[in-house]
């Protein structure tokens, strides 16, 4: 065996084993995915670390554009927004819910063919909130976080609130178990 | 020109696997589900008979014709297949997901990139150079389909949209015989398709084929979990909770563009 034909050996089995790597860790995360498909709810519900709801709310509503007591923006202030969620670590609370929310998302699709519009609609919100954090995370590494965190961060959170709300909805009327759970931790 | 006696072997279950094969995806009425994946067999039983009968009756340059025209079909309808999965996981309400779409060509060009620089370092030891660029042909589409089909499993992990059964077996299968096929055509290029070990690694490749045939035709002989039917109350209530979503969510994109 030549030298070339060692580099192209070497080349294959690194190519070879980092595919098979790449598949098996995929495999395992979609078998986490069927644990949702079989039914298996505590160990779904047991990801999702509680938030403060309210807070949420609150930011939410203020990007939105109205509250409960009125129609106008309260305009809440960036560092305001920084202490309500808890700063990056909040929002990657949210970014975990969401994966969360992603899985359930993943148990609609794959048994109720109906709802994909609605399933698939949730699916797209949890990634954008993935999106807005991965954003705060890359302004983290450049010193840049608390410039970029109200633009970024209260619309992951507006997102995030919209998504549970209809989550929760959806979920409700449906009459899934584990419902009670479900409200506590989002 | 003479098949040996496993080779001949391996020919007649192929071509038997792959009627049986046919006659699954009839009659339990999957064939309508995966066009291209039936192609892909029916050309299989067409490919298995004319280069048969070519290799016993023909010469060696009608031979060469007839596999070279038959493997284009086939690596095409290969790569239909991976579409036609592709379209199964990543359209779920009939158009590809937003988040799906740009990355799905990004898997396709550094497969394509690596399937190429993979293929550039293998230097296949052959009489004629027309023989090194079949084992170099082989090779790259056995590298392309692997990655395709990790790079489809990866994508659709992380962005959470599930596979249905049928598209999961039939992608399985496929995506593990390209993975052996990279290995038997790596062995090809090391040893030379003239080497005494040459044919083993054709039979390596051969009997993993046909392991992955029995493989779709329980597989796809089974029936798929039945869908939940939703009741006319929770249709209503999704509709509506839709309409509710699109409002919410055109408030929140309306505020970005200020």
């Amino acid at each position: 065996m030549n030298s070339h034909e060692l580099i192209f050996l070497v080349g294959i089995v690194i190519f070879l084993a980092i595919l098979l790597g790449i598949a098996i860790y995929s495999l395992r995360r979609h078998s986490r995915k069927r644990g949702v498909v079989d039914g298996d709810w505590t160990k779904l519900l047991k990801r999702i670390e509680a938030v403060d709801r309210d807070n949420v709310k609150l930011v939410a509503l203020d990007l939105i554009g109205y509250t409960q007591e009125s129609s106008e923006s309260t305009q809440i202030a960036a560092t305001d927004i920084w202490d309500l969620i808890g700063g990056l670590e909040g929002l990657e609370v949210l970014e975990q819910n969401c994966a969360v929310l992603i899985d359930l998302a993943f148990y609609l699709q794959q048994w109720y063919p109906e709802a994909l519009a609605v399933a698939e609609s949730l699916r797209l919100n949890a990634r954008e909130i993935e999106w807005h954090v991965s954003r705060l995370r890359a302004a983290s590494q450049t010193g840049k976080l608390r410039n970029s965190f109200p633009d970024y961060a209260q619309r992951a959170i507006a997102t995030y609130y919209l998504m549970t709300k209809n989550v929760l909805a959806l979920y409700e009327k449906s009459n899934f178990p584990g419902l009670i759970e479900l409200q506590r931790a989002l | 020109m003479q098949l040996s006696g496993l080779n001949f072997v391996l020919w007649v279950a192929g071509f038997f696997g792959h009627l049986a094969l046919l006659v699954v995806l009839i009659t339990r009425r999957r064939a309508p589900d995966f066009p291209f994946f039936t192609c892909l067999i029916l050309s299989n039983v067409f490919r298995t008979v004319v280069l048969y009968f070519t290799l016993k009756y023909g010469t060696k340059q009608e031979y060469f014709y007839f596999y070279w025209s038959l493997a284009v079909i086939d690596v095409t309808l290969q790569f239909c297949v991976v579409y036609e999965m592709a379209s199964k996981v990543f359209r779920p309400i009939g158009s590809w997901a937003p988040d799906a779409r740009g990355k799905l060509i990004s898997i396709g060009g550094i497969s394509i990139v690596a399937g190429l620089l993979l293929t550039a370092l293998a230097t296949p030891a052959a009489q004629i150079w027309i023989k090194a660029i079949v084992v170099k042909g082989n090779f790259f589409s056995s590298v392309l389909m692997s990655e395709l089909f990790v790079g489809m499993l990866v994508l659709s992990a992380k962005i959470g949209l599930p596979w249905k059964t049928h598209v999961a077996r039939i992608s399985q299968g496929l995506g593990l015989y390209s993975l052996i096929g990279v290995f038997t055509e790596a062995g090809h290029s090391i040893f030379g398709i003239e080497s005494r070990i040459a044919p083993i690694f054709s039979e390596v490749r051969m009997i993993a084929y046909l392991c992955c045939l029995g493989y779709w035709i329980v597989m796809l002989w089974r029936t798929a979990p039945e869908p939940r039917q939703l009741s006319d109350d929770m249709r209503s209530n999704l509709y509506a909770l839709q309409e509710h979503t699109e409002y919410d969510l055109s408030k929140l994109r309306a505020w970005r563009k200020q």
